[in-house]
């Protein structure tokens, strides 16, 4: 369909001319996935704007989209969102690196040496299993109110699930690509580089993509039960202020952060590990 | 000159089921030239797989010896490789990089790696192939990844285990006739296990029959067809006389295979 062809002007000798309102229509089927996506988005802002601020009762009660990105110009005019922001995002790198990090390493030796596993396996199981929103009064008597009980909440969110999987990823070996590489005189160290870690990439990705969740929500929660800064301390005080337009501008932030490392996640992975994108495909 | 002797070779192991000694090999003796292309054939549970285990070093016989070259084989090295029927490819890798893996292992550089490689890939028919990832490949071609990243380490035995096994019946004859081409190259020795009779008539200069349980050599039979040989030869009156001893000799055996796997399947 590569014809210049404006409407029925000229007839192409393979297909023939279509008026435009056809090609508009056939257009739309095309991208109808991205056509409908961007309506509902659009249609649910328009319907805010105009619910919202219909009055001055519910504009303080839901706030609109106008206000809502003036709101945000005017909290970051003044530093206070860049302020808390640093913190937040502070709490939320010192404790998801390190979980990262060190959960990959004991899943790997927990899949690797039977003795890690059972000497860790309890202890793993218990606290992925555990609710850890209850741990984080006992983290603020330990750590006090600062950065650093977020810091821990952040990690112990992380740590497990990025364990969990590395172990889960492990054991999905084939043995018979271990058998592959040990067939060549490979040592364990080899079988570990050229075998383990790169086959468990997949399943260490998820891990990571969960305790990413977790870790935000551990910054978010941690501060909101007790702050001297940080993003979710914004939270609670808007909250109790009963600010809705603060309270939607904090909440875009989060929610913007943590789709870029969501993106910023499968990015990686498709560079480390692009045979994976062929087989979805 | 004898160049793999297999001296009273035993195996046994223990069952980590009911923790019962099996016995897989017992009084195992075979001795293969060099450049010779030998078949062993036998009943599922004959060990035959277990045997090329033992020559690559993965596995140590409890008893009796193995040599190579004149020298008791303790572990795997690069004078042999091995090519699995599940072609036990990295899914993860290229078919480029998937075949730098035993150059890897055993430390050569980069270029090397690439050089050699590459080579093998051209000798096997896959160079337009070599930035494939396994799962994109037929059957018949991931076995040629196999077999050209056994080739890259230089062995000077290949060990071959049902290398065609899970392929279909056309592209088995296929590869038996590249395989033939490429052997006659260079004539490497070749341990070719296999179930299928006419497979190991038509490749082999030897063909090993093997019983199971525990497993042995019952008979080596030289296989003397003119070489090279086409795809006619399994029509000759001598292939088909071949054919017929060697069954002759492995029915039974696969009776009692049966029976026996039949009993183990009862008592658990």
């Amino acid at each position: 369909m590569s014809s210049d062809a404006v409407g029925g002007a000229s007839a192409s000798v393979q297909a023939p001319a279509r008026p435009a309102s056809a090609r508009l229509s056939l257009a739309l089927q095309r991208h109808r996935r991205g056509v409908l996506g961007t309506a509902s988005v659009a249609a649910f802002l328009v319907a805010w704007q105009v619910v919202g601020s219909r009055d001055a009762t519910t504009a303080d009660l839901i706030s609109y989209p106008t206000q809502v990105v003036a709101t945000g110009a005017q909290m970051t005019a003044s530093g206070e969102l860049g302020r808390n922001a640093l913190v937040s995002l502070q709490e939320f790198v010192y404790g998801f690196v390190p979980a990262v990090v060190l959960g990959i390493a004991l899943g790997l030796a927990m899949g690797r040496f039977r003795r890690v596993r059972y000497l860790l396996d309890p202890l793993v199981m218990a606290f992925y299993t555990a609710p850890r929103i209850a741990l984080i009064p006992l983290l603020v008597i330990w750590f006090g109110v600062g950065m650093e009980s977020k810091v821990a909440v952040v990690f112990l969110g992380a740590i497990f699930p990025v364990m969990v999987n590395t172990l889960a990823g492990v054991e999905q070996i084939d043995p018979l690509w271990v058998r592959a590489v040990r067939s060549f005189g490979a040592g364990e160290w080899q079988v570990v580089t050229k075998v383990v870690l790169p086959g468990a990439v997949p399943a260490v990705m998820a891990g990571v993509r969960l305790g990413l969740g977790r870790a935000i929500i551990g910054v978010i929660v941690g501060e909101m039960y007790v702050a001297v800064a940080g993003v979710g301390r914004l939270v609670q005080v808007y909250s109790g202020a009963g600010r809705a337009a603060e309270l939607v501008v904090l909440v875009v932030i989060i929610a913007a952060f943590g789709f870029a490392c969501i993106t910023g996640l499968r990015l990686l992975e498709e560079r480390i590990a692009p045979w994976r994108r062929e087989l979805e495909v | 000159m004898e160049q793999l002797v297999l001296d009273d070779v035993r195996l046994t192991y223990r069952r980590p089921l009911d923790e019962t000694e099996f016995l897989a090999l017992e009084g195992v003796s075979l001795a293969v030239e060099q450049g010779e292309f030998v078949a062993i054939v036998g009943p599922s549970g004959c060990g035959k797989s277990t045997l090329l285990l033992l020559i690559n070093g993965l596995l140590r016989p409890s008893s009796g010896r193995i040599l190579l070259n004149g020298r008791p084989v303790s572990s795997p090295g690069p004078d042999r490789a091995l090519v699995f029927q599940e072609f036990a490819l990295l899914p993860w890798r290229t078919v480029l990089h998937n075949v730098e893996l035993g150059l890897e292992v055993t430390g050569q550089s980069a270029a090397a790696r690439r050089a050699i490689a590459r080579d093998n890939l051209r000798l096997v028919g896959l160079s337009a192939f070599e930035r494939y990832y396994p799962h994109q490949l037929s059957g018949g071609m991931r076995q040629r990844v196999g077999i050209a990243r056994a080739l890259a380490v230089g062995p000077e035995v290949l060990l071959m285990d049902e290398p065609f096994g899970a392929l279909d019946a056309q592209t088995r004859q296929i590869m038996g006739a590249e395989l033939l081409r490429i052997w006659e190259r260079d004539r490497k020795t070749i341990l070719f296990v296999t179930h299928d009779i006419d497979e190991s008539i038509y490749l082999a200069d030897r063909v090993v029959v093997m019983s199971a349980n525990p497993g042995r050599v019952l008979e080596v039979m030289p296989i003397t067809l003119p070489r090279p040989r086409d795809f006619e030869a399994r029509n000759s009156p001598e292939f088909v006389e071949y054919r017929r001893r060697i069954w002759e000799r492995l029915e039974q055996e696969v009776r009692k295979s049966l029976a026996w796997q039949f009993s183990e399947a009862a008592s658990e």
